[in-house]
């Protein structure tokens, strides 16, 4: 926690790496980071202020001041809920979320393809979430907007929220891998498929908690087996917060040992931490 | 539809103009037909291709006979680049060590050592396009066994600064692109990627190598952005709006069949390097036994590849010496070269 203290930015925000410009996504997970873990409110309070005034009128953030649209980092922001954010900020980015889908989604792509003569086909039914507006659908957007959506049903029961949810662990469940497990969101390429990564694998089924599919236990089997062997220290707290969602994070696990290179890693490896012992801030 | 012009076959999502964002009424549109109409007169004609140096080198593995090649190399395109800043870009995207899917890290810090003998300041950057850890990706691909304090002269470039540049006579729909500050900001971008054959779009080389300066921490994982606006076109944009270029490309090594990811190791044993980026790749396709005229992005960036071929000057080995045909999956099977250019 004092390593993420100290490369808090003097604006408030953080970077991705130390020295670096303040961005939306390393602030947002500095901040759940730090409230899992009890930080001392000042910090917080400067880190809020500085979100707060980076959020964009449309309801939605940017990834960094520079850039004039707001992105998927809106999920991630959103995730810190009404009590940190304010109530009118949250709900117009809750409204933004909402009017986000995958492109491919769009009536004018399935209009497109009836002209074509092909009908939609589940694919183009599925309305998940895009990284960047007016562009497809991809399994990390999605799960973390699902992580925030599900948020703001404990807050208030909205029903198109759930709608929405709904199709989003459909959009995710029809987009893994052959192996179980999930990668940006392509499980085939051309006629091939594609291979699964760790880190999504952890978010997806992090977003998929709750979820009876009989997709999930093949997943956890998938997700244990990267524990051990996968290379990043975002990959290992994904899926160490996707296990446990599931409880089914074995007890005897290893503590984290990969490098921690960027603020987002160190954010991460303490909210798996806290979840660990009992506070998933993503669940809760 | 042609496989370049999507991204996944099964979402048939479209390369070329959509209406989707544009709503005119009927004054906009006679406007809007006119100034394009006007546009087209005045705009891209066929280039007029000046002799173009390109250097091809046979070299079978990676060991220490790199380092004095690539400073003749330097020296042959007479690179003046002392005081100024060299970002060099490898192609970095995948974990497995098994597949040659990475630039190899002799290669640039070969590269680096040349370069900064010149007396220029070097740095490396890559933005990968897929996965998010950049560094641990490095350090996987053996960058931080091969050179010495990596880490302090890496940039990841999906979150570097970010600048949104305006792209002049675009290809694509795009009319401006966020763009990472150090690719911008440098006196000389090295594109330095893995010959490899490539799903979407038949060879992946130092041209399409330049999407790693897209920020994914602006666009996302992929960067879905620049298929929407067609692969080939904005590769040609890329070309375009980051002029101040060199390629070294890495086919010592390379990749056939379906890559980029998940093809097989081609050792073609070949460096090929000039300061045109397309004519590098033009090269490089007529090395792989494919037809460079039948590259979409080629034909985009320059206009008549035909002509852009005869007027590149090779020194080092001859194509014919080096040329080794790559595997092509059979949707790809019609860019095969056929006898010369």
């Amino acid at each position: 926690m004092l390593t993420l203290l100290a490369s808090q930015n003097r604006d408030g925000g953080w970077p991705y790496r130390p020295g670096g410009p303040s961005w939306t996504e390393p602030t947002a997970y500095a901040l759940l980071a730090l409230l899992a873990c009890g930080a001392a409110a000042e910090p917080l309070e400067w880190a809020l202020r500085w979100l707060r005034a980076a959020q964009r009128p449309d309801g939605g953030w940017p990834p960094q001041p520079a850039v004039a649209e707001s992105t998927w980092v809106t999920a991630v922001a959103t995730l810190l809920g009404p009590a940190a954010l304010g109530e009118p900020p949250y709900r117009r980015a809750i409204a933004w979320l909402m009017a986000q889908s995958g492109r491919e989604t769009g009536w004018l792509s399935r209009l497109r393809l009836f002209l074509l003569g092909n009908p939609p086909s589940a694919e183009h039914r599925l309305a998940g979430w895009p990284w960047y507006p007016g562009t497809s659908a991809w399994v990390t957007p999605t799960a973390l907007t699902m992580l925030a959506l599900r948020k703001t049903l404990r807050w208030e029961n909205v029903p198109p929220v759930h709608a929405r949810l709904e199709m989003g662990s459909s959009f995710l469940l029809a987009h893994a891998c052959s192996d179980g497990g999930w990668n940006y969101g392509a499980e085939r390429v051309l006629s091939y498929d594609a291979d699964s990564y760790p880190e999504t694998t952890g978010v997806a089924l992090l977003a998929l908690h709750g979820s009876a599919s009989r997709q999930i236990p093949k997943a956890c089997k998938l997700a244990r087996a990267y524990l051990p062997v996968c290379q990043t220290s975002e990959a290992e707290s994904w899926l160490r917060l996707g296990l446990l969602a599931h409880q089914q994070l074995p007890p005897d696990i290893a503590p984290p040992m990969r490098p921690q290179r960027t603020v987002l890693h160190a954010a991460l490896a303490l909210l798996a931490r806290a979840a660990q012992q009992g506070r998933n801030i993503f669940l809760e | 539809m042609p496989p370049w012009r999507c991204w996944r076959a099964r979402r048939s999502r479209a390369a070329t103009f959509s209406w989707s964002n544009v709503q005119l009424n009927r004054r906009e549109f006679l406007t809007g037909s006119a100034v394009s109409l006007i546009a087209a007169g005045c705009a891209r004609r066929p280039q007029a291709h000046r002799e173009t140096l390109v250097s091809v080198l046979r070299l079978k593995d990676y060991g220490q006979e790199l380092y004095g090649e690539v400073r003749r190399v330097l020296a042959a395109h007479r690179l003046n680049v002392r005081g100024k800043r060299v970002l060099l870009k490898p192609n970095l995207i995948e974990f497995d060590p098994h597949r040659p899917i990475n630039t190899h890290p002799m290669l640039v810090h070969a590269a680096l050592e040349a370069f900064r003998a010149l007396g220029a300041e070097v740095s490396i950057g890559e933005g990968p396009g897929h996965r998010r850890n950049t560094l641990d990706l490095a350090d996987a691909a053996g960058y931080f066994q091969t050179i010495p304090h990596v880490e302090e002269i890496f940039t990841d470039l999906n979150v570097d600064n970010v600048a949104r540049v305006r792209l002049a006579q675009p290809h694509s729909r795009l009319g401006s692109l966020y763009l990472a500050q150090s690719a911008l900001a440098c006196d000389l971008l090295v594109s330095m990627p893995k010959m490899k054959t490539h799903h979407w779009v038949g060879a992946t080389l130092s041209m399409k190598n330049l999407f790693g300066t897209v920020p994914g921490g602006v666009y996302g994982w992929p960067k879905n952005v620049l298929h929407w606006a067609g692969i080939p076109q904005c590769i040609a944009d890329l070309y375009h709006n980051l002029s101040r270029h060199f390629a070294i490309v890495d086919g010592i090594v390379g990749m056939e069949g379906n890559g980029p990811i998940q093809g097989k190791a081609k050792p073609a044993g070949v460096v090929v390097a000039g300061r045109d980026l397309a004519a590098v790749d033009a090269t490089c396709c007529q090395i792989m036994s494919i037809d460079p005229l039948r590259i979409e992005y080629l034909k985009l960036a320059v206009g008549d590849v035909g002509e852009l071929c005869r007027s590149t000057r090779q020194i080092g080995e001859p194509i014919n010496n080096v040329r080794t045909a790559f595997d092509l999956l059979p949707e790809w099977a019609g860019i095969r070269l056929k006898g010369q250019v």
